[in-house]
């Protein structure tokens, strides 16, 4: 891969805001990219029209990674919190996770309450048959902010994480302090899974769940049978359900 | 890789570790990497609790943003994909050892391995020390490459060592540096000097 002139400087010290890093990096991440399938030099890449040489697609493909990383911009004028409330920080400056989130599968089972007033919000393939089910608070994790700040105050007890990431990058150092875990994504072989075991938290992997908010009262059926490499292989369905007993 | 690029790719790798694990999986000195994570809490790029520190979000995009830059030539060197490639294909099997390890089947039903049956656990450590005999050469030919990533052969003979040994912690203890933490980081490693993503 080429390096651009500004790679190589030597001795340039780290710029002071990590967002400024952030966008800098990336942006040159696409340049060197841009040149390397150019196949050109760079006295004629560079000089080819420099009003083609930075897209408008290439600086909303930077937002896109900035936000995905769970930033949320500053902001000085009101309304810009009102045009686009999704990549800014919240008004009233409190954190902005997931109040008012939640999975919807398309494909998740739902049912009314049964006499037990449980009422079925999904399934998911369970990691291992624990002898009891278990019952928790749902709480998405989906912020860094939420993360840090469990990570410093601990995590409240019964908390049962809502998460949709099966390699377990946001929540792995606070994985053992929860009651179950929720995963939309990955198997019962996913790091997550392995992780989850290995602290016998109950565990349910490509869960299909819909209308969990965060602060409900779910219990996982952690007594199902565990979902086996042979049902994988086999295009088995064998699921743990998730059921709704109380809204937050 | 600069000094400070590999610091946060070790903080990176380790995810809310001590200085010293971290010095340990990328190979710089204690006192460099103090001094780098001291910098990274104070600029806004780590945080820190109880002397573990973990990348700010927005740090951990800028580190991958200059993958490309520091290992774009691995990316396309067939040294060093090959054997790229060939560890993404044992790592299918690491994953079902290490299940199998954390689960036996008990009247037909997948239930917690409660480590009773010596026999039982015996057999999948075996199973290990084959997968570790496929991974050896390869960490081998990756290390040709790129010489740190040595640091992850050691330290799985040693985990796999103080298994047969009969430590089974050493086997996927997530608090340790057993079997499963350094391939799992080495996955990872290898994950972003690639610019790929996980499967699963």
């Amino acid at each position: 891969m080429k390096k651009l002139p500004i790679d190589s400087v030597q001795y340039q010290r780290p710029v002071a805001s990590p967002l400024v890093e952030a966008t800098l990096g990336l942006l040159r991440e696409k340049i060197r990219e841009a040149w390397h399938e150019s196949g050109q030099e760079w006295n004629h890449f560079a000089m080819r029209g420099n009003d083609s040489l930075v897209t408008a697609g290439m600086m909303q493909e930077i937002e896109q990674r900035i936000l995905a990383s769970g930033h949320r911009f500053d902001w000085s004028a009101s309304i810009s919190v009102e045009e686009r409330p999704e990549i800014y920080k919240p008004k009233d400056g409190a954190v902005g996770d997931a109040e008012n989130f939640m999975f919807a599968h398309p494909d998740a089972p739902t049912a009314d309450a049964d006499e037990q007033g449980r009422a079925l919000r999904g399934v998911g393939d369970n990691v291992v048959r624990h002898n009891r089910d278990v019952t928790g608070i749902a709480r998405y994790i989906r912020s860094n902010e939420r993360v840090l700040s469990y990570l410093s105050e601990g995590v409240p007890p019964g908390t049962i994480a809502v998460i949709d990431d099966s390699g377990g990058t946001l929540t792995a150092p606070i994985i053992d302090q929860f009651a179950g875990v929720i995963c939309a994504g990955g198997t019962v072989r996913s790091h997550l899974g392995i992780l989850t075991r290995e602290y016998n938290i109950p565990c349910v992997m490509n869960a299909k769940i819909t209308g969990i908010r965060d602060g409900d009262t779910v219990t996982i059926e952690a007594t199902a049978a565990a979902k086996t490499a042979e049902d994988y292989q086999n295009n088995v369905e064998r699921t743990a359900r998730v059921w709704l007993v109380g809204e937050g | 890789m600069d000094v400070r690029d590999t610091v946060l790719h070790g903080t990176a790798l380790k995810r809310h570790s001590e200085p010293s694990e971290i010095a340990g999986i990328v190979g710089l000195p204690l006192e460099t990497v103090e001094r780098e994570l001291a910098r990274a809490v104070e600029t806004g790029r780590a945080v820190m609790h109880n002397d573990r520190y973990a990348l700010t979000p927005l740090t951990d995009v800028a580190l991958c943003s200059r993958y490309s830059l520091h290992y774009g030539d691995l990316r396309e060197n067939p040294a060093f994909v090959q054997p790229y490639e060939a560890f993404e294909r044992v790592n299918v099997a690491l994953k079902q050892v290490i299940t199998d390890w954390q689960t036996m089947s008990v009247g037909g039903k997948k239930v917690a391995n409660d480590h009773s049956d010596p026999d039982y656990d015996a057999g999948i450590i075996d199973r290990l020390g084959a997968v570790h005999e496929q991974v050896e050469p390869i960490i081998k030919r990756l290390a040709a490459q790129l010489p740190r990533l040595a640091i992850f052969g050691k330290k799985l003979l040693a985990a796999l060592e103080a298994a047969e040994d009969g430590d089974h912690e050493w086997v996927s203890d997530i608090r340790r540096e057993s079997y499963h933490t350094v391939w799992f980081e080495l996955h990872e490693d290898l994950l972003r000097i690639m610019g790929r993503e996980r499967q699963e």
